[in-house]
């Protein structure tokens, strides 16, 4: 067992329940935690050398939630660990890892823009990377990809075709488009008056 | 912090198996369409008919096969995620390590089937990866 496997489960010794899996995979060892415990675990994992923040992020579980990630080594990259948890969907919220890695308060923001979750504890998470007043979150896996309904899809044709079907069987649905966003099916309500040509 | 050695003078040199470019070999291209419906930036297009080849043993039948009219990626586009490559059933698409294709505007970015053709003489080398191995997951720190 690596010494940060063995940081980590000293600190939950007297609360097993909270230590939900580790998990090693492609030699990559995956710690999952109780949201409760993240700020417990990094320290751990800080003070048993794992000083070096890689990186922060978190993917859509969908119905489960969310899950935060955050990836930590040793600075000379002889062991590394990937300390996961899993927050609600409605009203995602953790503490700040920046109390143990001031670094990853660039990563929170981005974070907190892209998925709309909260860290709690960070108090600069303004919008990073999208547009000035854009709205929603787009790494969420029920953000609509508004462009797919401005953009004719080129998979939509068949082989063999040239043009956009001309008959009237069902086209195919994009991924991340649904039903009823197509224009031929509706007015999509973004798409404007640009698109009546259907 | 030093600036590590070994820093290019010119052109970077790359491993041969750098995915730099993507080439198409036309003739196993079936117009299937799969490589366009899988890529997840829509930067592949694909126009092709359907023509007739008459029987040609007596009393067979006719068979219909697509033509490909046109092949295009959109590089201004593209991601190099390389599932296009992946998805092709008929080994139509393979990388190339070349990079050396910049353009002056993003329209001319998109390379047809003739340009997409041309890469084929430089396939990428395949071989084991050259990720270093992983750490023991079992021993000590
Ligand atoms: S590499 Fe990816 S983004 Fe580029 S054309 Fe292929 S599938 Fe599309
Ligand atoms: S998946 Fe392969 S055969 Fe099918 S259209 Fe794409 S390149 Fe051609």
């Amino acid at each position: 067992m690596s010494a940060l496997v063995r940081a980590v489960r000293e600190v939950f010794a007297d609360d097993v329940d909270d230590l939900l899996d580790v998990a090693t995979d492609f030699g990559s060892t995956t710690i999952h935690v109780d949201s409760g415990r993240w700020t417990d675990s990094l320290e751990a994992l800080a003070a048993a050398g794992a000083t070096y923040f890689d990186f922060l992020t978190a993917y859509d579980e969908l119905e489960n939630g969310f899950c935060v990630i955050a990836h930590l080594s040793t600075p000379d990259a002889s062991d590394h660990v990937l300390l996961r948890t899993l927050l609600a969907r409605d009203l995602p919220a953790i503490a700040t890892a920046t109390s143990v890695y001031r670094g990853a308060a660039w990563h929170e923001r981005e974070t907190h823009e892209m998925f709309g979750i909260d860290f709690i504890g960070n108090d600069h998470l303004e919008p990073l990377l999208l547009p000035d007043g854009f709205s929603g979150t787009p790494l969420r896996k029920d953000f609509v990809l508004a462009s797919r309904v401005v953009k004719d899809w080129p998979g939509a044709k068949e082989p063999g075709e040239s043009q956009e079907p001309t008959t009237s069987r069902r086209r195919n649905l994009p991924p991340g488009v649904p039903q009823g966003w197509l224009r031929e099916e509706s007015t999509p309500p973004n798409a404007g008056s640009r698109h009546d040509k259907a | 912090m030093t600036r590590p050695d070994g820093v290019p003078a010119q052109g970077p040199v790359v491993s041969p198996r750098v995915h730099g470019v993507i080439a198409l070999v036309e003739e196993n291209c079936t117009s299937c369409m799969l490589c366009a419906r899988e890529c997840p930036d829509w930067c592949l297009y694909i126009e092709s008919h359907t023509e007739t080849v008459p029987a040609t043993t007596p009393g067979g039948r006719d068979r219909s096969t697509h033509v490909l009219d046109r092949f295009a990626i959109d590089f201004s586009l593209c991601m190099y995620c390389g599932i296009c490559i992946e998805v092709c059933p008929f080994d139509a698409l393979h990388w190339s390590p070349e990079s050396d294709y910049s353009e002056g505007s993003l329209l001319d970015l998109t390379h047809e089937r003739t340009r997409l053709s041309g890469w084929r003489a430089t396939p990428a080398a395949d071989g084991p990866s050259d990720v270093r191995e992983p750490p023991d997951p079992v021993s000590g720190s």
